[in-house]
């Protein structure tokens, strides 16, 4: 692939919902599929042989650790691409990656030597959250295109960093906020969009796990290697909870309410694991948006009722989003509700007895989303190899990835103070830790 | 800091009954009295309970997570009931031309052709539309009509799976065709979380139900004997097997089927056979359990071997490696019992002739 074509001309695309912008022939597939079909590449081929040389991309993987073998996996059911270069500090590592591309892939202890080999135009960058900037950037700066995963970065600095540098580069960067593909997410947002579920007033998000998070050592692996397999217990290299499991879902009501909270209250501690870890098992935030929305947070490690979702509160109806489906709850019509007039139209008056008085909703709501859908990590790697042979921006890209990293560290600059935190106060005064 | 240990009360004691009930439910292993408590802990998963034998005190909750994270991993790429698996994604779209997949499900697709070639397609992962003809799937079973039937045959045969090594794709040849992987990807996932276990040094075992059973390493269960199901009497063992660094897989009639006019009908149906096959024949297998290298493999073959039978089934195991396998038979005074692979089979004990 040649890699110094320019990106498409930001002005033929159209703004999407992320805040971001979307090439128009996703964005009309997407509308004439309904589910969101995303471009496969090369108008939907699945067969690597009718690919010319030309356009087959060539990636390099630097984190082989178990999110990167999982994307690569992916990565390598995409038609037209092949993983030529594993980067791991870990040799072990370096084994399990070979054994995921069923071939003697060249490896590499040092991500500067892999970046200097000549047979790579992509680089995917799966190491954890406190190195993004370091492997984003210098890869970026080394003329790839990045699929860096989420969260961009763990500090405001970090992102700026990325940010700057996918900006300066003009390189293809996408962030792994692979739910920006998922096809029963962007309905859910057309919708929204569409005013179906009236004003949005508030979100509630939960990722609640039954989970001590910690992998294991080796026999005699020593504290430098249960820190390396850890990472994500300690504050030098983890964002915590906010971080690896709340990004997706802060990135979505950046979406739904239009940018980035203006203030952020946070609470959280270490509770019930006491091992040693330095991040917090618990954490909760509530965020609040300019016009008038609230985001209320809760990630925890020990109870998975409510397990990961979203739901989504408007004055019309309420969408409930999950990891494979989202569904639909209309809201009764009363007759001083704030149900939007033309919505107790289109329904014809709904009074049904859905809700019963102040007591929670137990029943069933309507899904939105048809037909089945394939891996949100596939589609993401098919959106970016896509970008990379049509020359267009990721939907994911610094931008969206720069709002949704920067809410993080907002989020855990307020943990970390324990009290309200404003945006304008967090971009002036940047983390020092 | 890495207090992380499961109390002595959490520990399952392991033996050949059951300590819940008293009964043997599946290949359960027996470790020497002398072998310190193994921390255990089960998961339900492809709609069986592994579980894990572990030894590996001082981090056991890491690790078994550690093992049942790599098995669901495994449900979540090769289950046909997971819409963004894999091999959904396959069924979806194989029957429109070739389509790449990743090397590993490549090479677990390889492994189920060569088991189908070499046992002439008794084993054959397309194989799912029969079973669900019969409405095993349903765990509803009955005797299909022959046109609900004819239709789910023309939708059968592995050899309609194209896989091209040198592009890694795979295509249906013929519309219609499924992948239903459920009787190869259990020994997978046991092979894997093993796998799993040795890159963390630790040792252990993995008990996939009631089908598939296999250690880490020969030194570690060497010793150790696993009592094979009974498929008719679920108060004693049929006999014994030392793994010896094997895995160990059985197949038969215990888990699903139902009578007909004195004929046993399982859930594991002959994809090479045409039309339903009547009449109460002298004997019928009932069980087939298979030691092989991996536990892939084991899996792949006990299926093969239950529909081959025992003088088939010798035949085609000729063509593997390191495999021994037995067959318990239906027999007018209990279960008759035949081997392959003579005195170093691999059961002990068991004296040849009847055991009801």
């Amino acid at each position: 692939m040649d890699k110094s074509n320019a990106l498409a001309d930001e002005a033929s695309a159209v703004a999407d919902n992320t805040g971001s912008t979307m090439d128009r022939r996703d964005f009309i597939g997407l509308a004439a599929a309904g589910v969101g079909a995303l471009a496969l590449g090369l108008d939907g081929c699945r067969s690597p042989k009718a690919i010319a040389p030309s356009d087959w991309v060539n990636v390099g993987v630097i984190g082989i650790g178990s999110r990167g073998q999982h994307m690569m996996r992916q990565m390598l059911r995409v038609p037209g691409v092949r993983i030529t270069g594993l980067c791991d500090i870990n040799e072990a590592r370096i084994a399990e990656g070979r054994k995921v591309t069923g071939a003697q892939t060249a490896a590499y202890g040092d991500y500067r030597k892999m970046l200097e080999a000549h047979d790579m135009d992509a680089v995917m960058v799966s190491t954890p959250l406190g190195l993004h900037a370091d492997h984003v950037t210098a890869a970026l700066d080394s003329g790839h295109a990045v699929y860096g995963e989420k969260s961009m970065g763990r500090t405001l600095e970090d992102c700026n960093r990325i940010r700057d540098m996918a900006r300066h580069s003009g390189k293809i960067l996408q962030v792994g906020l692979q739910y920006t593909y998922a096809p029963w997410y962007q309905e859910a947002q057309n919708r929204i969009r569409q005013g179906k579920i009236g004003k949005v007033t508030q979100i509630n998000s939960y990722w609640h796990r039954n989970n001590n998070w910690r992998r294991p050592v080796p026999q005699g692996g020593g504290a430098e290697l249960e820190h390396l397999l850890n990472w994500r217990l300690y504050k030098q290299w983890s964002g915590g909870l906010f971080a690896e499991l709340g990004s997706h879902q802060i990135n979505f009501a950046n979406a739904i309410f239009g940018g980035m909270p203006e203030s952020v209250m946070a609470s959280g501690g270490i509770d019930y694991w006491k091992d040693g870890r330095e991040i917090e098992d618990n954490v909760h935030a509530i965020a609040r948006y300019a016009g008038g929305q609230t985001l209320q947070a809760s990630y925890i490690t020990t109870n998975r009722l409510e397990g990961a979702q979203e739901r989504v509160y408007g004055t019309g109806g309420s969408i409930e989003l999950t990891h494979t489906e989202a569904t639909y709850f209309e809201e009764p019509w009363y007759p001083n509700s704030a149900i939007p007039p033309e919505i107790t139209i289109q329904h014809k008056l709904i009074t049904g007895p859905t809700y019963s008085a102040e007591q929670p909703y137990h029943g069933k709501g309507s899904s939105p989303i048809k037909g089945k859908a394939d891996d949100v990590d596939l589609k993401a790697c098919e959106s970016f190899i896509d970008c990379i042979r049509q020359h267009r921006r990721p939907a994911a890209d610094e931008n969206a990835g720069w709002s949704q990293g920067v809410t993080v560290a907002l989020c855990n600059r307020a943990l970390e103070l324990g009290r309200k935190v404003t945006l304008a106060e967090f971009l002036g005064a940047p983390a020092a830790s | 800091m890495l207090e992380d240990q499961i109390s002595e009360a959490e520990v399952d004691p392991c033996g050949a009954r059951c300590p819940r009930c008293g009964e043997i439910s599946g290949p359960r292993f027996n470790p020497p009295p002398a072998a310190r408590p193994l921390c255990s802990r089960s998961h339900r998963a492809m709609g069986t309970e592994f579980t894990a034998y572990i030894d590996a005190p001082e981090q056991a909750r890491a690790c078994l997570q550690a093992v049942f994270d790599e098995i669901d991993r495994v449900e979540e790429t090769f289950s046909r009931f997971l819409a963004s698996s894999e091999i959904s994604r396959i069924n979806r779209h194989a029957a429109d031309g070739p389509m790449v997949t990743d090397p590993e499900v490549f090479q677990l697709l390889a492994a189920a052709e060569d088991v189908s070639r070499k046992t002439g397609g008794a084993f054959d992962i397309t194989v799912g539309k029969l079973t669900r003809a019969w409405g095993f799937a349903s765990r509803q079973p009955e005797i299909p009509d022959a046109q609900a039937l004819a239709a789910a045959e023309s939708c059968v045969g592995w050899s309609n799976v194209e896989l091209d090594p040198a592009w890694r794709t795979v295509q249906f040849l013929r519309p219609g065709l499924e992948l239903d992987l459920g009787a190869i990807a259990k020994g997978y996932a046991v092979d894997c979380a093993l796998d799993v276990l040795r890159s963390a040094g630790i040792h252990g075992l993995i008990d996939a139900g009631s089908s598939s059973i296999a250690a880490t390493d020969e030194g570690f269960a060497g010793d150790w004997t696993v009592s094979v199901a009974n498929p008719v009497d679920s108060s004693r063992p049929l006999c014994e097997a030392q793994l010896g660094g094997r895995a160990l897989s059985t197949s038969g009639v215990r888990e699903q089927s139902f009578v007909r006019n004195g004929r046993i009908y399982s859930h594991l149906i002959d994809p090479t056979a045409h039309g339903v096959e009547t009449g109460a024949p002298a004997r019928q297998v009932l069980q087939a359990t298979v030691l092989a290298p991996s536990s892939l493999l084991a899996d792949a073959l006990s299926t093969a071997m239950f529909l081959l039978g025992h003088e088939k089934g010798s035949a085609a195991l000729e063509q593997f490696q390191g495999c021994s396998a037995l067959w318990a038979y239906s027999d007018p005074e209990g279960i008759a019992c035949q081997d392959h692979n003579g005195p170093k089979h691999g059961f002990l004990p068991w004296k040849e002739g009847n055991h009801g």
